[in-house]
């Protein structure tokens, strides 16, 4: 069949099969537009992201290590003292060299021939540190870096290793690039001064820092709210997604009961003028649009003082939609008489019929249904954004909104944030595609 | 072998009392279970709307409820007031928009997807993508686009020469650009109308292939007029949701700059959290109900009457 028409191509055909395929592959790139554009700026540092015109691709990461000599110098406190070092040396490279793309900073204190000192830091971490942590609004400059204890707050933070004896794990590299070594002698110099010797120093590329600016992106959650909310200060972004699965999972699971058991009692024990009528009511208050009770909902459940806790963003998903209450009610009227009809010889139960022929015959239609009201609901917005107030309630969507709307957020982290968002849901899909697609295709016989 | 069954539903046989309860109980217990579902949805939904309707009829006080009767007085007011008659303008001009701008691209889509011989399933799982995208997420990335000084949009029209502007923050720009994500087209519409492509008739397809009619005559004579139903639902249905558009505009702009993207939606949003006016909100409320109903049941009716 399919040879014989191929046969008969004609030009119209195949102007038409090249055409389609151009439409197609354009459509593909437009698609995926929006992915790029985050993942790109997901790993720009947060200089490159101002770059006019902005860049397509990010700029390779470098890793920056630094060795400090301190033979000879004295303090009573060795340990406070590098560490005193390091943070300067790691903020002054941060705001010095900000157009190196250097993505990690690691510092290496040496004594004697053997380190005894050493520190890593990602520059995501020390941008977090600079827009929401302990130098939040601060000038960096050696004055307020090491004022009072914030030079250990920040090492703590950052992470670090010293061992008067030598660190074993942690071998100094002794070789000096001399373009490198220039480069930082005159970025650190006199604005940042050390008290140990530069000794020497190593730059190198090393574009899996890119990846690593995720990792930190997801604990902006626990520096922006974490001082005032201790579940996010706890859980960060992870208490987000508890509560978008809390609430998914909850909408599934109360839509799939009401639904299955109202499309039942309607399909199977009500006569055809009753049934009718039962499902006018369901589905007239499909009809009804969010956006008109928006205002009495939220007087309402005020006063029912389901406000600003899990019951405010629970509530509006315990009623059966009236969509999916005809969904089961037409999968259930397609059950053959016969099922029914002996199990009521046998003096079954209404129960009985319901939870044991009904439901396990119902497996593709529940997961129908449960797809679609992952679907209608994933997008869900302003509901949990009226109602909610504590931080630890917001869902995924309502968090991304604040976040986006911090004024020191910048857009970096936010499009990491994003990314990392939605990474799950499209593997997910993508592993399900064909469940999705039957479901929608089957849900769109009725829009 | 139905015996029991077609007795108990028309009750011919007039039996013991105890039969007769039975009845009775069969009657009764189907609406017992239906109860719950029944209330939950009357509570949840109906009761709301009619308490909405029930404001719209005070100068209402949430602390002295419900405060003065005035009747129509807040229809009256509302209605003689330009920044109400703006919002349903704004909701037009967005239709406008999406009909002339996004609407037509995912039967595009459909249209040549169904061409395509290989890799048909693999091209429409990504033409699902977009679905996936929450508008929150959506919105980040084309602030940014749109984004004035450091965005795509901008060094787009410097490179071709064109004047920079100020997009989101511009009213007479700002509806164009909350609108223009949807040309990437894509999403739940695409498969929908390559469900109702591949619904036709292979017979029609056959016998005019015979007649001569193939390639992109076949496209406009045979596919685009057996789809125009869906098409017109998928138009009611973008009405519908024109009317409703409250999160995008909202995240996008918040409703303005000065007003140029507030919907029904926010407008209804903005006499309550900014106006304190909750009669004024709610008869917008009411009056976009009535829109939205009326929108429905033309649907329902040509559903039907595609149907018979």
């Amino acid at each position: 069949m399919r040879r014989r028409s191929s046969d008969r191509l004609t030009a119209g055909d195949r102007s038409l099969r090249a055409i389609a395929l151009a439409v197609t592959w354009i459509s593909m790139l437009l698609i995926l537009f929006p992915f790029v554009l985050t993942i790109s700026n997901a790993m720009k540092d947060n200089v490159r992201i101002y770059d006019v015109p902005p860049g397509i691709l990010p700029s390779p990461a470098r890793s920056l290590s630094i060795v400090v000599d301190y033979d000879g110098v004295e303090a009573e406190n060795l340990e406070a003292a590098i560490r005193d070092d390091m943070v300067s040396a790691m903020f002054g490279v941060y705001t010095r060299l900000s157009r190196s793309s250097i993505f990690e900073t690691r510092f290496y204190g040496v004594r004697g021939g053997k380190t005894v000192f050493y520190a890593r830091a990602h520059q995501i971490q020390l941008q977090m540190e600079k827009d929401y942590g302990i130098y939040k609004g601060t000038v960096l400059k050696p004055q307020t870096l090491l004022y009072r204890d914030r030079a250990e707050r920040a090492a703590r933070a950052i992470g670090y290793a010293f061992g008067a004896n030598g660190l074993a794990d942690h071998a100094a590299p002794t070789l000096a690039q001399a373009e490198t070594m220039e480069t930082l002698m005159e970025a650190l110099g006199e604005k940042f001064p050390l008290r140990g010797h530069l000794s020497a120093c190593n730059l190198r590329k090393n574009n899996a820092l890119l990846l690593e600016s995720f990792v930190h992106y997801m604990k902006l959650p626990q520096y922006i709210y974490g001082k005032d909310n201790p579940r996010i200060a706890t859980y960060g972004f992870m208490a987000f997604v508890g509560n978008t699965v809390l609430v998914i999972g909850f909408a599934i699971l109360a839509q799939l009961l009401l639904c299955s058991v109202s499309g039942f009692v309607i399909s199977r024990l009500l006569q055809p003028r009753a049934a009718r009528l039962a499902l006018m009511f369901f589905l007239g208050a499909m009809m009804i649009p969010f956006v008109s009770i928006m205002i009495p909902q939220l007087i309402m459940y005020r006063e029912m003082g389901a406000y600003n806790n899990y019951a405010a963003l629970l509530l509006p998903f315990l009623y059966p939609y009236g969509f999916y209450v005809y969904l089961f009610k037409g999968f259930f009227d397609r059950i053959p008489h016969s099922y029914f009809e002996a199990a009521r010889l046998d003096g079954a139960s209404n129960l009985y019929l319901y939870a044991s022929i009904c439901m396990p015959l119902s497996k593709p239609i529940i997961a129908l249904i449960a797809l679609q009201v992952f679907l209608g609901n994933w997008n869900d917005f302003f509901w949990a954004w009226l109602v909610t107030e504590k931080q630890d309630l917001w869902t995924l969507n309502v968090a991304l909104y604040n976040i986006s709307n911090n004024v020191s957020t910048k857009q970096n982290a936010l499009m990491g944030i994003a990314f990392v968002t939605i990474l799950p849901v499209i593997l997910l899909s993508l592993i399900f595609s064909k469940q999705l697609k039957e479901s929608i295709m089957a849900s769109g016989v009725k829009g | 072998m139905k015996s029991t069954q077609t007795g108990a539903q028309t009750g011919l046989a007039p039996r013991a009392a105890k039969e007769r309860g039975y009845f009775l109980r069969q009657k009764i217990t189907p609406w017992l279970i239906l109860l719950l579902p029944m209330a939950f949805t009357l509570w949840l939904k109906y009761i709301p709307i009619l308490r909405a309707v029930y404001i719209s009829f005070f100068n209402y006080d949430p602390i002295r409820q419900p405060g003065e009767f005035v009747g129509l007085g807040n229809y009256r007011t509302m209605f003689s007031t330009r920044y109400y008659w703006e919002a349903w303008g704004n909701t037009f001009v967005f239709l406008a928009l999406q009909i002339g701008m996004t609407f037509f691209i995912p039967i595009i889509q459909a249209l040549f997807l169904n061409e395509i011989r290989r890799c048909k399933s693999a091209f429409s799982t990504m033409y699902l993508l977009p679905t996936l995208i929450p508008t929150t997420i959506n919105v980040i990335i084309w602030r940014w686009v749109w984004h004035p000084d450091y965005g795509v949009a901008n060094a787009l029209a410097k490179l071709l020469g064109a004047q920079p502007q100020t997009w989101l923050s511009d009213p007479s720009l700002v509806k164009f650009c909350i609108v223009f994500p949807g040309v990437i087209g894509g999403g739940i519409a695409v498969l929908l109308y390559l469900s109702a492509i591949q619904g036709i008739s292979p017979d029609m397809m056959e016998s005019a292939a015979i007649d001569g009619c193939t390639g992109w005559k076949r496209i406009f004579y045979i596919t685009l007029p057996n789809i125009r139903f869906i098409i017109f639902i998928q138009l009611i249905m973008a009405v519908s949701s024109a009317m409703q558009m409250l999160d995008a505009p909202y995240m996008f702009a918040a409703g303005g700059p000065s007003g140029a993207s507030t919907t029904q939606g926010i407008y209804i949003y903005n006499a309550f959290n900014r106006d304190y006016n909750y009669g004024r909100g709610s008869a917008a409320s009411v009056v976009l109900l009535l829109a939205v109903m009326a929108i429905t049941l033309l649907q329902m009716r040509f559903e039907n009457a595609e149907r018979e």
